[in-house]
């Protein structure tokens, strides 16, 4: 029952502002449109499997424009759009958020969600900035009016697998558990990659759908490979699901359990502290880091809703607000001024000192590794891990193939 | 080995999937009522055994207790709300507890937050069984051999009790069981409670497997009806078998074509209600 009141408070806070966000459209057309409210659209999985971490990202948006106020003279404001986690009502409600005259859009949790909205807000002059993950959103699929905050596919596995590769010469034997989706696929080609690299045996890989709950058959073809280490590379509720059934399975015991990407505080409050102990985690964002806007965050959101920031709520926190922090900058709230100040951006980000990428639209920003710790040892209740180690790694534009139109 | 385990494994899964379902089946069957609201008393009964959990409670008690809170939800529901629809076409049935699985699949989120929780397995039941080179956890043989009585005792009190044969009848020919003096609304009002209960008793169960979060109810009333589809509307046997056909399939199907696990399940539903449009124990 943890963080409900604050959960239900800053909901209440968030729902007013989507609400006064669905007011808008119509006063956003013709000559009022410049005294209306500035939009920015919020497109998350609000509903479906997805939607824990959607509902927390609505939360980082709505305090993110309440913390602006105003912007060009503008009251900002947030409307929700609920993409379910699914790429076709995600590009028909981008579309008609778009014909309502929403230019500026930050989110899209999932990888072949954020996919279409990117093309979709493009085609229209818009801006969209996401925290999804899959190498092609500013590789070969990049385009003018999509950005990324996280680091992709490629960054999250050689700032986990590498330096466990390095710390545990012995475990020559992976083995790994892939949803079969874009996400996915990139976190697998990735890994394997540094695999051959490194020596390392790849002895198996379960595939699973973006539905899949039940994961005791996986589980069972991996303890038949006999790894060392099983590597996790589904998201969300899918790898807090595979970790558990992993855990009960008796796998901790057994073997090093990494999950390559994982959802950051809200995973580990769900997940438990003897669940996490000794498991190793990669993210793109913890509440510990030490930087001026993270400490400054933080402070804010544990005195006013009673919370510690998690990932979704602080990634997509950090997106609205370099959509704000750039229509202020360009002096206009229109898609190709808002692209232009964002390209090349230097900034102080939650992450430390980040930059956006002008060739590929690429926010170059540290990746984390963590690792579980005891219950026993946590100094406070979100103290749920030790950040191990953390850095950069990208692919350059070539690369990734991003040949921007 | 391996394929041996997975039907180990799917039997595991299989007898999870009957307690879900045989509720539903029920429900059906004697009140011919569609219960979309299946999967949110499931959820209710996962978040009470967590809450019960939470505050300290042993599994052993939040457990039952659970099942029996959600059986009493239910049987209130029924009473005030869902037998004003009884008579109406199947559509307001779906209408009114789609709408009723919303209410709860959001009061859960409001009540306990949008994250989920872990409830840890009882303690006697914490650790793996190991054969060889494989393992498996103490807590999900618990759930077989719990839930293969459970059948048992379920089968005897509907087939072989006085009890049943009210309830049966009841469900058969309503209008002359009021006439021998039974008050049938008190009647469905069991049925729909003991439905919903067996559902929270299934989430109650799952809890360790699966943890809760606030939208396990819809893939539990996916699987439930795709369940009661292929065993058949309102058969008891037909809920046992495809649970444990469900299960065992979607288990192997993980070593055999992981990719498409879950897709077989639902192609198996297509294919039975085009060869079998009353599924395999389907009343005629």
């Amino acid at each position: 029952m943890r963080d409900r009141r604050a959960f239900l408070k800053t909901s209440l806070t968030a729902g007013a502002f989507a609400a006064s966000g669905l007011t808008l459209p119509g006063l956003l057309r013709g000559a009022r449109a410049a005294e209306g409210p500035l939009v920015i659209g919020a497109p998350l999985p609000i509903s479906g499997a997805f939607a824990a971490n959607g509902k927390y990202a609505s939360l980082g948006a709505a305090f993110a424009a309440q913390e602006a106020g105003s912007v060009l003279g503008r009251k900002v404001s947030i409307a929700d759009i609920d993409t379910e986690g699914k790429p076709a009502p995600a590009a028909r409600k981008v579309q008609e958020a778009m014909g309502q005259g929403t230019r500026l859009f930050a989110g899209g949790i999932l990888s072949s969600e954020a996919l279409v909205m990117g093309k979709e807000v493009t085609k229209g002059d818009g801006v969209f900035i996401t925290t999804a993950g899959a190498d092609e959103i500013t590789g070969s699929d990049c385009n003018r009016g999509t950005f990324r905050w996280t680091v992709p596919t490629f960054g999250a596995i050689a700032q986990t697998v590498r330096p466990l590769i390095a710390q545990m010469p012995q475990a020559k034997r992976w083995y790994t558990i892939t949803p079969q989706y874009v996400f996915g696929e990139g976190l697998l080609t990735a890994a394997k990659a540094v695999f051959q690299e490194k020596g390392v045996e790849h002895v198996g890989n379960s595939y699973h759908s973006l539905a899949e709950k039940e994961f005791s058959g996986y589980l069972t073809n991996a303890i038949a490979a006999k790894p060392d280490v099983l590597l996790l590379l589904n998201f969300g509720s899918q790898s807090s699901d595979a970790l558990r059934q992993a855990v009960s399975f008796g796998l901790k015991k057994r073997m090093t359990i990494v999950l390559a990407w994982a959802s950051g505080l809200e995973q580990f409050e769900a997940l438990g502290a003897d669940l996490c102990e000794g498991v190793y985690f990669g993210a793109q964002y913890w509440h510990g880091i030490d930087s001026p806007l993270n400490k400054a965050l933080v402070a804010k959101v544990r005195e006013t809703a009673k919370m510690t920031p998690n990932y979704s709520f602080a990634g997509s926190y950090q997106i609205t607000r370099l959509l704000l922090d750039a229509a202020a900058k360009a002096g206009a709230a229109d898609g190709p001024a808002v692209i232009k100040a964002l390209e090349g951006l230097r900034y102080s980000g939650l992450t430390g000192e980040e930059e956006i990428r002008a060739a590929d639209h690429q926010v170059i920003k540290d990746y984390y590794l963590l690792k579980g710790k005891a219950k026993s040892a946590m100094k406070d209740k979100d103290d749920f891990a030790d950040v191990i180690q953390s850095g950069k790694s990208f692919l350059s534009p070539e690369a990734a193939g991003c040949k921007m139109a | 080995m391996t394929y041996l385990f997975q039907i180990l494994n799917g039997l595991g899964l299989g007898m999870l999937y009957f307690l879900l379902a045989v509720g539903l089946s029920i429900i059906f069957g004697l009140l011919q009522f569609v219960n979309f609201a299946h999967g949110a008393f499931y959820l209710l009964g996962a978040y009470l055994t967590y809450e019960g959990v939470e505050r300290g409670l042993s599994f052993w008690v939040a457990m039952p207790l659970a099942a029996l809170v959600v059986a009493g939800v239910a049987g209130l529901t029924e009473r005030l709300l869902l037998r004003r629809v009884y008579k109406l076409p199947h559509t307001f049935h779906i209408l009114v507890t789609v709408g009723l699985a919303l209410v709860v699949q959001e009061t859960v989120i409001i009540v306990w937050g949008p994250i989920g929780g872990n409830v840890a397995p009882p303690e006697a039941l914490g650790g793996v069984m190991i054969l060889g080179d494989f393992v498996y956890p103490e807590y999900r043989l618990f759930v077989i051999g719990f839930t293969a009585i459970l059948a048992a005792g379920l089968w005897w009190l509907l087939d072989r009790t006085r009890l049943g044969a009210i309830v049966r009848a009841g469900s058969e020919s309503p209008a002359n069981m009021a006439l021998l003096g039974y008050d049938t609304h008190a009647i469905n009002t069991a049925v729909f409670a003991l439905g919903a209960g067996l559902a929270g008793l299934a989430g109650a169960l799952a809890a360790p497997i699966r943890g809760v979060e606030p939208f396990m109810g819809v893939e539990a009333l996916g699987i439930a009806f795709v369940v009661v589809v292929i065993g058949g509307m309102g058969s008891y046997a037909g809920a046992l078998a495809a649970g444990l056909l469900v299960g065992i399939a979607q288990s192997l199907m993980a070593t055999l074509w992981p990719e498409g696990a879950r897709l077989v399940i639902y192609l198996g539903m297509a294919g039975i209600i085009m060869a079998m449009p009353r599924g395999l124990f389907g009343r005629a």
